[in-house]
């Protein structure tokens, strides 16, 4: 009886006074099916730092959820699917700690162990680190492979000129477009074509100068891409609108920018088109002498709270699920996106789904390539800019591109300013 | 009456009104003081507000986005104002001559009214989308499509449509009661004069609605100080930030761009300009009506 009374006393001590670490991952099903099992069994085996896991609650996106909590006090301890911007953001704000400072050199270790080196560096902000990489997206062309045979193409197109190409013998508006050129006017979307473009076309060069903070796209590389841009609409191989279907299933265009997290929703929405896709990096100018075609990362993170109490217990658990390879192939497998570590090619557990899988090695193939958004705050109202002053006014043919470019890249240094 | 009495129902008046005035303060009075002071502040969700006097709303007034904003939302006003209150006359008219199936009719268009935004503007988007029927339908039988929310002078036009249809049946009703309340001794008075049917409703359905007009044409004018559902989920305030509206504007400065403070004077100021509208519509339209 009495040993009863002592192990009931510990049990309700732990219960009582053992940590409950509040953490949010993304609000999507499939990352939910990653999470769930890792945060049980790491529950199972600490029984003195819980983990307390929800998603990011529903609201219009993930950074209004979190700036709501983090103003009523309710924030998680770490949480991820944060973007760059967002993140610098918080981290103007101190609301988020810089992981190599907090951790020193254990952070540094982490990110050798994860093969993480050079991508790390695209997460810099002030000499820091805020940000611990999950995933990276490279964003590529897709192309429907059977149209383009059938019009005599054994290859995807590669730069703007072979686009012209294409669309002088498809585009018949408004049934039938070369592509689909910009993806909409959310400010999001600009990382999704024209900062894709130019990424290509300059062989990953910023568009934005983080130590000057200023603008530096009107540049060779971006009249190169406003021109292009220009072109496809004025010759109406391109439309403003595509519909509502997908694009490329109804044959409406014939290549578009998407993200590997399209695999696995094209599979069983569009098996059809699935089946017949060629994917190739973004176009380039028809003089482009780089080297590899650089592109966009849509890459996401992990950040841990200021204001949290158990920052030890976090890096723990961010040890434990990070450090094990293991668990990126569990992430591949279930999420089909590449986790952002350098060694996808390289090491022999990710060899099945390179050779399994040639959409997906498609992605893993660029992840090097692929270089995350400009670190800065005013994300938004930056890409807010390139809509109105840049991609709108080519979509419209109300400028000139050399106009457009200028106008915007003012209008942004204004907002750097 | 006694004093204690006095006091007791003094004591029951209050009972029964704090708890109204309870609610007012805590959601109405509170975010209200709330608002006034971040207005005058800075504060971006985390710390103390720190008093910047006047500061935002001189950003405001020198901010080409409002602007356009003002600019936007008179252009919806020149659409829907007249548009509505078109439809809802004759809404209500065509009600009052009905004499059966009334309520079915009304319920009818009630039901646009008591719609999701979310649902019907997914709805209106893809019935007004490039591949959608109605351009379908165009381009069969004529060969050219019309780009409803892609062009950025059409696409204010069609969320005006789109609010219009929902508020048609909300409106109509108001002015079908002010159209009851006419005395029926009116036109019969009429016709014995002569009076033709274009006469009796210039000389009495429309001067004796005006209290039921007034009352629609200032929900009118506040509904287009607060659309934010339409635009939000199908232009996004494109093309061009034609469509961009106060509220939205207020929404994405609050929340994505991290300012709550310049959201704050913005909302003061689209408050403000709404009152103003609001007493301009009364002082042009109001009259005094009166059947005694």
């Amino acid at each position: 009886m009495k040993k009863l009374l002592i192990i009931s006393l510990v049990l309700l001590g732990l219960f009582v006074f053992s940590a409950k670490i509040v953490f949010w991952t993304a609000p999507n099903p499939l990352q939910e099916e990653f999470w769930k099992p890792l945060v049980e069994e790491w529950n199972n085996n600490h029984p003195e730092a819980q983990i307390d896991w929800k998603t990011i609650p529903a609201a219009g996106s993930s950074e209004e959820a979190i700036l709501t909590a983090v103003a009523a006090g309710s924030a998680p301890d770490f949480c991820t699917n944060i973007f760059s911007g967002f993140a610098a953001q918080l981290a103007e704000q101190g609301i988020i700690i810089p992981l190599d400072e907090e951790y020193g050199q254990e952070f540094f270790d982490l990110v050798k162990t994860r093969k993480m080196e050079n991508v790390i560096e695209g997460w810099k902000l002030n000499n820091h680190y805020y940000v611990f990489p999950i995933y990276s997206n490279p964003i590529l062309m897709w192309w429907r492979k059977d149209k383009l045979q059938e019009l005599g193409f054994d290859k995807p197109p590669r730069t703007y000129s072979d686009i012209y190409e294409v669309a002088k013998k498809y585009a018949n508006p408004p049934d039938r477009y070369a592509m689909q050129v910009v993806q909409g006017r959310n400010w999001w979307d600009r990382w999704f074509d024209f900062i894709t473009y130019y990424y290509a076309a300059s062989s990953g060069k910023s568009y934005i100068d983080t130590k000057r903070y200023r603008a530096t796209f009107n540049d060779e590389y971006g009249k190169a891409v406003a021109e292009f841009i220009y072109t496809m609409f004025k010759n109406k191989w391109t439309a403003v609108e595509m519909g509502n279907q997908f694009s490329l299933s109804t044959g409406k265009a014939l290549g578009v920018l998407q993200g590997p997290w399209s695999l696995n929703w094209a599979k069983n929405t569009y098996p059809e088109v699935y089946e017949n896709i060629w994917i190739s990096p973004p176009p380039v100018p028809d003089n482009y002498s780089g080297g590899p075609i650089k592109t966009f990362a849509d890459t996401k993170g992990l950040v841990v709270f200021s204001h949290s109490k158990y920052k030890k217990e976090i890096f723990e658990f961010i040890k434990w699920v990070f450090g094990n390879p293991e668990n990126d192939v569990r992430w591949i497998e279930i999420t089909k996106m590449p986790p952002a570590r350098e060694d996808l090619t390289t090491n022999p557990l990710f060899e099945k789904f390179m050779k399994e899988d040639p959409y997906f090695a498609a992605y893993a193939k660029e992840v090097g390539n692929a270089i995350p958004p400009a670190l800065v705050s005013n994300t938004i109202d930056i890409q807010d800019a390139m809509t109105v002053y840049l991609i709108e006014p080519l979509m419209y043919l109300k400028s000139t591109p050399e106009d457009a470019l200028n106008k915007c890249v003012k209008e942004i240094n204004k907002i750097l300013y | 009456m006694s004093s204690k009495l006095r006091k007791r129902e003094n004591y029951l008046g209050w009972g029964f009104s704090s708890i109204y005035l309870i609610y007012t303060a805590i959601f109405w009075g509170y975010p209200f003081v709330w608002l006034v002071i971040l207005s005058f502040s800075k504060w971006n969700f985390f710390g103390t507000p720190r008093p910047v006097g006047l500061k935002n709303f001189i950003r405001l007034f020198s901010d080409p986005i409002f602007w356009r904003i003002f600019l936007n939302t008179v252009n919806f006003m020149v659409y829907f104002i007249p548009m509505v209150l078109i439809l809802s006359i004759l809404f209500a008219l065509a009600l009052y001559r009905v004499n059966i199936f009334r309520t079915f009719f009304a319920l009818s268009f009630l039901v646009a009214n008591v719609s999701s935004g979310v649902a019907y503007s997914i709805l209106f988007s893809n019935l007004f989308s490039e591949s959608g029927p109605i351009n379908s339908l165009l381009y069969k039988n004529f060969g050219f499509t019309i780009p409803w929310f892609s062009d950025p002078q059409l696409a204010l036009l069609s969320i005006a449509i789109m609010v219009t249809w929902k508020f048609v049946g909300y409106y109509g009703l108001i002015l079908f009661a002010g159209l009851n309340a006419i005395p029926k001794s009116l036109y019969e008075a009429a016709e014995l004069d002569g009076a033709t049917n274009w006469q009796k409703f210039w000389k009495i359905t429309f001067p004796l609605i005006n209290p039921a007009l007034t009352t629609v044409l200032v929900f009118a004018v506040n509904l287009t100080f607060g659309i934010f559902t339409e635009p939000y989920m199908i232009t996004g305030g494109g093309p061009m930030r034609r469509t961009l509206t106060f509220m939205m504007h207020i929404y994405t400065t609050a929340f994505q761009r991290m300012d709550p403070s310049y959201a704050a004077s913005l909302a003061v100021i689209t408050g403000l300009l709404s009152y103003g509208c609001v007493l301009l519509v009364r002082f042009l339209v109001e009259r005094e009506v009166s059947l005694v």
